[in-house]
């Protein structure tokens, strides 16, 4: 059961806010267009990402919230998922990626503004 | 330390070049509410903070401005690809020109350099998270000047992002205030 003063993460991202209550529109929302497949699955990895950085701020002041804790660690399980077929497929995006010691070093693929 | 993740915070397509929208940009790069700015005020102040909710929240959200400002960089950089020297004359960018080429340069729009000035720490959790909370009002008010500068949907997307997080950082920082001015009560 996700809780009520959160947006879904898709909806959060766009918004740059996962918190309901601290939301505060401005103008027109946003969605992404990713421009081919590759960006289209690094979206995914943007959406988690955003919905842990945003719940981690959170913890960081209230950091007995139970029902917080478990969304971030939905979120954070998302994300590891979608990192593992991304980094799969176009190398990595960490240095700690279990895809960075195969047989060719990939460390050198493209940077964010060319996906 | 710090980990590079290689993906931007928010995707950044710019099609079309606006070189008078890359100059006013620059106000959110080395500007003094900018983005440079509030990663080195948060990261140099997390230090003093009196407990681990303060130092790790600075540290948190310090860490985020980084990527803002490497959000910024590559919007002002898509918007002016390719521009001729003409094109940059045109639009009042040739003092930027003549010093860095179209290279990025922690600078204001007004070609006045970022300096560690804007920087605020006190050593005080309650001067140094009031500065905090208006660094965020201040940031957010040029954002949405900004957006009252442009129609194009690819650079009104990534600015509404970031006006956003401005909402948010400021509500954190005003709670961690609160929580601390309770905590601390004579």
């Amino acid at each position: 059961m996700i809780n009520d003063n959160i947006f879904e993460p898709y909806q959060g991202f766009i918004r740059g806010n996962m918190f309901k209550n601290l939301y505060d529109q401005y103008g027109k929302i946003y969605d992404v267009k990713p421009l081919n497949e590759q960006a289209e699955l690094l979206t995914y990895i943007d959406v988690y990402t955003f919905a842990c950085i945003d719940l981690k701020l959170y913890l960081d002041i209230y950091e007995d919230d139970k029902e917080i804790i478990n969304l971030y660690n939905m979120y954070s399980a998302e994300l590891k998922k979608y990192m593992i077929e991304y980094e799969n497929k176009y190398g990595p995006l960490t240095e700690n990626s279990m895809f960075l010691n195969g047989d060719n070093w990939n460390w050198l693929s493209l940077f964010p503004k060319e996906v | 330390m710090w980990k590079y993740v290689k993906k931007l915070e928010y995707p950044i397509n710019i099609q079309n070049k606006d070189l008078n929208m890359a100059k006013l940009l620059y106000a959110q790069y080395g500007g003094p509410s900018g983005e440079i700015g509030a990663a080195m005020q948060y990261l140099n102040q997390r230090v003093s903070m009196p407990d681990h909710h303060g130092v790790t929240l600075l540290t948190d959200i310090g860490t985020e401005e980084l990527a803002h400002v490497e959000m910024i960089g590559t919007m002002i950089m898509q918007l002016i690809k390719d521009a001729s020297v003409d094109e940059l004359k045109k639009y009042g960018l040739e003092n930027m020109f003549i010093l860095h080429d179209h290279a990025l340069f922690p600078e204001d729009p007004n070609g006045e350099p970022f300096t560690a000035v804007y920087t605020k720490t006190t050593g005080d959790w309650r001067s140094d998270l009031e500065s905090d909370m208006a660094a965020e009002q201040r940031a957010r008010t040029t954002y949405e000047n900004l957006m009252k500068m442009t129609n194009d949907p690819d650079i009104l997307g990534p600015l509404s992002f970031l006006r956003q997080r401005e909402v948010v950082h400021y509500a954190r920082f005003k709670e961690l205030r609160d929580y601390y001015l309770d905590k601390y009560k004579k």
